[in-house]
């Protein structure tokens, strides 16, 4: 905690001019998009492997809101401070109704609002930038079929009252320069189709990285690291290691942790459900059963 | 061995079993006994997580008594987190926001006995699963909110 905040405010001291201008954010223009027919069933299926919605929740005390629906406002607590994820649902004012493809894959992959702002890493751009255009889009897609809701968006409250709008335009830009790297997702040729759409899944839309591999001094993943467990982002315990999970007894093999995946605690796997993990075992449940394995299968064969 | 012998032998011996017992009563604090209660309902899920999972057959006798264990050992959580249970040693993997919402936890804990004692009077395999489903979500429902992530 006390190591970010010395980080961000090393950060929003390096804004200087010269940041300023470099810090800029650099979108990716329309043209870069390849035609696309998208896909409205697999955008649903990304969609939940993605998690959107654990964090596109409505605010726990708005008792009146469709809790389906990734309308926003759920509190969240990161070491960034308070964070109020937004609506995302296709609302044209208050959600993202009226975003184009582009201005949907910057976000998503970029972490670059349509107003120019960098968004706080804490919206997992990080993987997502790993997923292909194609998947993005289809969830594009997807979310353009949700029913659309008016719910306002709340700013971040950053610790120490730390202003909001210039690290967020450019200040996180100096972070992306050392802690981002938009390269696409690079399969094994080694590996099979299977363990291939299982690290895709992980690295990518399921942003697990984002919890289970440590962060080095820049609050970057430490991809030497990867997988390797560490201390929890909301500082409550630690986010157990994925590796060696068949040596260290944790599973027997990939389909009893695909069997883990799909019904957690309710088959007595009670390491399903701390820190965040009750979620992800939720959406988890969802994928159809080929994606769970596929997981699975990646996940055992990490040393 | 004279009978005067055997009393005195006998005497010390119910001495020595009586102050042991104070002793692990004594020394035993609350966050020990919760921990031993998790570890006797973890011990009691993996009998029906193996029927659930197919790996051992359905048997009414082990369902009632892996059922009634659980209930038993639910039953006593809500005693056994005082307000001054926070913190260890030994270390606890409670979170603070238990004693911030006692009254929602207290419910999680009795829906989870009540779960345990639906699944106690389950004799029908046909009833199993819907009833394991129950039990594990309560268990899930409890350890989402109130338990840090351990490792």
């Amino acid at each position: 905690m006390k190591r970010t905040i010395a980080a961000l405010i090393m950060l929003a001291g390096a804004t200087g001019a010269t940041g300023w201008i470099v810090a800029a954010p650099d979108p990716r223009p329309a043209d870069s998009l390849a035609a696309h027919q998208p896909d409205i069933e697999n955008g649903k299926r990304l969609y939940t492997a993605s998690g959107c919605l654990s964090c596109h929740l409505p605010a726990k005390d708005d008792t009146a809101a469709d809790r389906s629906l990734p309308s926003g406002g759920h509190e969240l607590h990161t070491p960034a401070g308070t964070l109020y994820p937004p609506n995302i649902t296709p609302d044209p004012e208050t959600g993202i109704g009226g975003w184009t493809d582009i201005q949907f894959v910057n976000a998503v992959k970029l972490g670059i609002s349509p107003e120019g702002e960098h968004f706080l890493p804490a919206f997992p751009y990080s993987s997502y930038t790993h997923m292909s255009d194609a998947d993005v889009l289809d969830i594009k897609a997807y979310i353009d079929t949700l029913a659309p809701v008016k719910a306002a968006n709340k700013a971040p409250a950053l610790p120490l009252g730390l202003p909001v709008e210039p690290i967020m335009r450019r200040g996180l830009g100096i972070w992306k320069m050392a802690a981002f790297e938009p390269t696409p997702f690079q399969p094994d040729p080694s590996k099979d189709e299977v363990w291939n759409r299982g690290a895709y899944l992980v690295t990518g839309p399921g942003h697990c990285g984002e919890c289970h591999t440590p962060r080095n001094l820049v609050m970057a993943m430490d991809t030497s690291r990867w997988l390797a467990g560490g201390p929890h982002p909301e500082g409550i315990g630690n986010v157990p290691s994925l590796r060696g999970l068949k040596e260290r007894g944790r599973y027997k093999d990939a389909n009893d942790l695909a069997t883990a995946l799909e019904f957690g605690e309710t088959l007595g796997y009670d390491k399903m459900s701390s820190g965040g993990m009750a979620a992800v075992q939720t959406n988890m449940s969802k994928l159809p059963a080929e994606d769970r394995l596929a997981i699975a299968t990646y996940l055992m064969n990490l040393d | 061995m004279n009978s005067r012998l055997a009393t005195v032998s006998r005497t010390l011996g119910l001495g020595f079993a009586a102050v042991a017992l104070s002793a692990t009563v004594a020394f035993a604090g609350p966050i020990e006994d919760r921990q031993q209660a998790m570890k006797n309902v973890g011990k009691a899920m993996g009998q029906l997580a193996a029927i659930a999972k197919k790996e051992a057959a359905f048997d009414a006798a082990v369902v009632k008594s892996a059922g009634d264990t659980i209930a038993e050992n639910v039953k006593t959580f809500k005693a056994l987190f005082p307000e001054d249970s926070k913190d260890g040693p030994p270390e606890t993997w409670a979170k603070a926001e238990i004693w911030g919402n006692m009254d929602d936890f207290n419910k999680k804990a009795d829906e989870s006995e009540a779960a345990a004692m639906a699944m106690a009077a389950v004799t029908e395999e046909a009833n199993f699963m819907p009833a394991m489903g129950a039990l594990g979500g309560s268990c899930k429902a409890c350890h989402e909110n109130y338990r840090r992530p351990k490792e």
